[in-house]
């Protein structure tokens, strides 16, 4: 039976509440929006690869949220690095999900070296985050978002999904979606720098 | 007087104290020689600066990112080497997303560089942070280096745009 990243995206965001969500460009963007679109999403439109650098940034920034990042399986290939950066910093607050359908979905399905034997699981616990886990199914999925959720961090849950062909996608208003972003986890601005405004 | 090497390292004391003045309480890097000074001082001096290594410059743009969203005014240190690493964070998330950052660039290739494999890159850095529309000023002494921060670091959070300042070898290696 299929498991699709639309499925497991819409299934997810049925268990969240107001916790910010970054999504890697590209299909897994386009599932979000698609799930439900709220002010608590950032879409990136570009930056393969940096969906959870920029996770690992708010999690510092903000230790009072607990932020969930949706990577692709080819994504988190391209930046592997920052796993060894989530591994050290060991921010408790940081859910990484990566949707492994072990393709290049939105350029065309090309394999992606996870067909192939890599496994990010393995790579994410040899960084230092004993709690990966690879999930199958819906279950599974849901059990472990709401150990994600109730235990500290960094998570990283791989998901095995099949891939889906988006119908939507996302607004193209870059800067809307940072502002109405940074408003929705409540910050203007640099409001919580402590720099003295002249 | 100022003894050699109090001189020597009065420049990084100024970048400290630069971004510090503009409100930057996290810094990303990408280590090089010359940074290894700056981040001396904010680990003497600065206990209220945090930094984080990251692995790749494109990598240390993306936590920034993130940094700002989250309310913080974030700096990134990098090798002028390291800019060719970081183009697409740069133009496809933090310039198109207005996400600002305070960029400060350890140059090589410039004036003093020894090693050829640094000269391309060294020549190219200023075309390129001005093809994609980054602002950028150069740091020309130790007693200017602060302010000269501070003022790149102003730019790029009224701007919502990244704003870059470039540390010569000139200030950096002294001879």
């Amino acid at each position: 039976m299929s498991f699709t990243r639309l499925d497991a995206t819409r299934r997810l965001m049925a268990m969240l509440d107001k916790e910010p969500v970054i999504a890697s460009l590209g299909h897994p963007a386009y599932d979000l929006f698609a799930a439900g679109d709220r002010p608590e999403n950032f879409y990136t439109w570009g930056s393969m690869g940096l969906a959870s650098s920029m996770g690992l940034g708010l999690a510092m920034a903000r230790p009072d949220l607990r932020v969930f990042v949706l990577d692709g399986d080819g994504s988190l290939l391209m930046n592997l690095g920052s796993l060894a950066t989530i591994g050290w910093t060991r921010p408790p607050n940081l859910i990484l999900i990566v949707w492994d359908n072990g393709e290049y979905g939105t350029t065309g399905g090309q394999e992606t070296a996870t067909r192939h034997g890599a496994d990010l699981e393995a790579v994410a616990r040899s960084m230092g985050m004993q709690t990966a886990t690879t999930i199958c199914t819906a279950e599974e999925l849901d059990a472990a978002v709401a150990r994600a959720r109730t235990t500290p961090g960094p998570w990283t849950i791989v998901a095995r999904v099949d891939e889906n062909i988006p119908t939507v996608k996302p607004p193209l208003d870059y800067v809307m979606i940072t502002k109405r972003f940074m408003s929705a986890i409540r910050v203007e601005a640099g409001s919580s720098d402590p720099a003295p405004r002249r | 007087m100022t003894t050699g090497s109090a001189r020597a390292t009065a420049w990084a004391s100024a970048v400290c104290a630069g971004l510090h003045a503009v409100g930057s309480r996290h810094i990303v890097y990408v280590p090089d020689n010359p940074l290894s000074h700056v981040l001396r001082v904010l680990g003497e001096d600065y206990r209220d600066i945090t930094t984080t290594l990251a692995t790749r410059e494109e990598e240390a743009f993306g936590i920034a990112a993130g940094l700002f969203v989250g309310g913080m005014r974030p700096a990134v240190m990098l090798q002028s080497s390291g800019l060719g690493n970081s183009i697409n964070a740069l133009t496809s998330l933090l310039i198109p997303f207005q996400i600002p950052v305070v960029i400060v660039i350890s140059m090589r290739g410039d004036a003093g560089e020894w090693n050829a494999a640094q000269m391309p890159m060294g020549r190219a850095v200023r075309p390129i942070l001005e093809s994609i529309g980054i602002p950028h000023v150069t740091a020309e002494s130790p007693e200017t280096t602060a302010e000269t921060i501070r003022a790149v670091g102003e730019m790029a959070f009224s701007s919502n745009l990244p704003a870059a300042c470039l540390l010569p070898r000139r200030l950096t290696v002294p001879s």
